[in-house]
């Protein structure tokens, strides 16, 4: 009797994606933590493990009040963006438009150009002599004298340019949502008397709330730790958690230690937020009174 | 263990030196510069592969040009291979972190520093016939306990830029740069240089070598008025942009800025503070171990011609160290002073210098930027 042979199906599939993340996700990760218990450092100089780096970032008021400067401005993009997408992907998932796909479309065309092109481009557009400004003077509002200097290198300008960026992002999971929910649900509710507010409030918005949160994390999580919009339009009051890693690792003096205890302290606010928020991940029930 | 480290050098040098002697088969060689060591073990046979060599964007390219277009000719198999840094602590992690290039450009203030790093050796001037066409103030500010560490090349200063039809200086000073009235419109540059410019400022006798306390005060002058600088430039592209497109009228400005301004038809003036401003020179750097000196000092030879020379301030609007290379602007000629060969040194300027507590200093700009 032929002994039975052990399947390899489920190894042989999970082994390389599991290999690829170990590499170059797990083993990184294990190297910047090295860095920031100066187990490893930059060049030949004495080290050993201490918590130095961590204790002196977790007493800083500069680098912890410059994180909360971040954890603001992504909140606040976050939060516009989704309320922003969410009308639009309403549109597009339930009005029943034929064109709904041409639109989306639409939507996403500007990720068929580069990242950098499309920030850059905001520059042009926010400048003291860009579009807006121009339009101003045309229209006698402002004086050339007076343009309006605030559009440009401003904390303003990071969070319209980011918004930019990441709306077709915000707007997919929301479109997705509304787009597989039961319209079934809807006309019950109509057939038993519910205003379309009621509907809405009752059976859409809990129904597309897995959709709501996924955008809100799509945006919040890359833009928590943005470096090269604020490096670009973000100017001296623009400067983010993002862009003071890079400078630690690359500009003034190398500083791996105190770069890679900033690093990991971001990746870890971003592993708790997605644990945290993945539970209301999962497909909700709409459940009568 | 740098000592031990220069020790081994000094040993590989003076059989390099022997070498060299050899190699150009006489001892005169080595009287005529027997005020520099000899250096960087020079090998008689030839050097293979493609000459490594970490550069600042733009450097790369000439176009077929003199920048170093006399070593392509000379060595058509051993072309230059770039890799790029945006500055110099960027490098210094590269080159850290394993990469071996043969060649890389610090500036001057950081040449003490990759001379005692272990990283670098020196080089051997006898082997750059232009050499004794650079200029000697600069030539002097390569040198490290005697030896030739950097080799000048491009170089220009740290002053100030500003419209003259929208800003008038209360004093010819630093200051401007923190001038209230001028508030988001001032461009600061994006280095621990800021700390040194505000020790200029508060009169510090030593801005490289600032106290904590000293240090502590520049810092809590520059977060004071952070609010009144709307960008921190770091490339000149950026800062075109910004003071061309009139979102900018003061700004902490290379020569080369004060040129491309006037080129766009700005009413600018390039402002010598009366603290002095500081000059820069950018330093050719001989990596340690490096495989291929002999292309390296032929690739630096190339760079130092006046005809590169000439290139350079007409193509990027920087100095070159070799004192007959004039460029065919009038205006750079006078921004640089380049009919004077001391306008890097005191009483016109202070010439960019080491600060030993460099990584103090970068912790304290930091700290302005995140604030």
């Amino acid at each position: 009797m032929d002994r039975p042979r052990p399947d390899l199906t489920t190894p042989g599939l999970l082994g390389l994606p599991l290999a690829w993340l170990v590499a170059f996700l797990l083993v990184p990760i294990g190297i910047v933590a090295a860095y920031s218990f100066n187990v490893l450092a930059l060049g030949e100089v004495p080290h050993s493990f201490t918590l130095q780096g961590w204790s002196d970032f977790l007493h800083s008021s500069i680098y912890l009040s410059l994180f909360w400067k971040s954890v603001e401005l992504s909140l606040i993009v976050s939060g516009i963006i989704v309320a922003l997408a969410f009308p639009l992907a309403y549109y597009l998932a339930l009005s029943g438009t034929k064109r709904k796909y041409i639109l989306l479309l639409l939507l996403i065309a500007p990720f068929l150009t580069s990242y950098l092109l499309r920030v850059l481009a905001w520059k042009v557009i926010l400048g003291n002599q860009g579009v807006i400004n121009s339009f101003l003077f045309w229209t006698g509002i402002r004086s050339p004298d007076h343009p309006v200097s605030q559009l440009l290198y401003s904390r303003f300008a990071v969070m319209l340019v980011l918004g930019y960026i990441w709306l077709p992002f915000v707007a997919l999971p929301i479109f997705v949502s509304l787009e597989t929910l039961d319209r079934r649900l809807l006309e019950a509710a109509s057939d038993l008397g519910a205003s379309r507010l009621y509907a809405f409030r009752r059976i859409t918005l809990p129904l597309a709330a897995p959709g709501l949160v996924a955008a809100f994390l799509f945006v919040f999580i890359p833009t928590l730790g943005e470096f090269v919009t604020p490096s670009l339009v973000g100017g001296a009051s623009g400067y983010l958690y993002g862009n003071q890693i890079v400078d630690l690792f690359h500009t003034g003096f190398p500083d791996w230690e105190t770069g890679s205890v900033l690093a990991l302290f971001l990746l870890g606010v971003v592993a708790i937020l997605t644990l945290v928020f993945s539970r209301f991940l999962q497909p909700r029930q709409v459940v009568a009174d | 263990m740098v000592d031990k480290q220069q020790e081994h050098v000094e040993t590989r040098l003076s059989r390099a030196g022997l070498l060299k002697v050899t190699a150009a088969g006489g001892a005169g060689l080595l009287a005529a510069r027997a005020g520099i060591a000899a250096a960087a073990p020079v090998h008689t046979a030839a050097e293979s592969g493609q000459l490594q060599v970490l550069d600042w964007a733009g450097y790369e390219n000439d176009g077929g040009q003199p920048m170093f277009a006399a070593y392509v000719k000379k060595y058509p198999k051993n072309k230059p291979k770039f890799t790029y840094m945006t500055n110099e602590a960027d490098a210094l992690a590269k080159i850290q972190a394993g990469l071996r290039p043969d060649i890389f450009r610090p500036y001057v203030g950081w040449t003490k520093f990759f001379a005692t790093s272990g990283l670098v050796q020196p080089w051997t001037p006898s082997l750059i016939k232009n050499f004794k066409n650079l200029n000697p103030f600069m030539v002097k500010a390569g040198q490290y306990q005697g030896k030739q560490y950097g080799i000048p090349d491009d170089w220009g200063f740290d002053a100030i830029l500003y419209r003259t039809d929208k800003v008038k200086p209360k004093s010819k000073s630093w200051g401007l740069l923190f001038d209230e009235r001028y508030s988001g419109k001032i461009a600061w540059f994006d280095d621990i240089g800021m700390l040194t410019v505000a020790g200029l400022y508060l009169r510090f006798p030593n801005p490289w070598d600032q106290t904590d306390a000293q240090l502590k005060q520049s810092q809590k002058l520059l977060i004071s008025k952070k609010h009144v600088a709307r960008l921190l430039w770091s490339s000149e592209p950026d800062l075109w942009g910004a003071f061309g497109g009139g979102d900018i009228w003061i700004a902490y400005a290379w020569p080369n800025d004060w040129v491309q301004m006037k080129k766009k038809g700005l009413p600018v003036v390039y402002m010598h503070p009366r603290e002095k401003p500081v000059a820069w020179v950018g330093m050719f750097m001989l990596l340690k171990g490096s495989s291929r000196p002999q292309l390296a000092h032929a690739y630096v030879d190339a760079w130092s011609s006046a005809k590169s020379g000439k290139w350079l301030e007409d193509t990027y609007g920087y100095g070159h160290a070799n004192t007959k290379a004039r460029p065919s602007s009038s205006d750079l000629l006078r921004a640089l002073q380049l009919t004077n060969p001391k306008a890097v040194t005191l009483p016109n300027a202070y010439l960019d210098r080491d600060i030993p507590r460099r990584s103090v200093y970068a912790k304290y700009w930091e700290e302005v930027k995140a604030s």
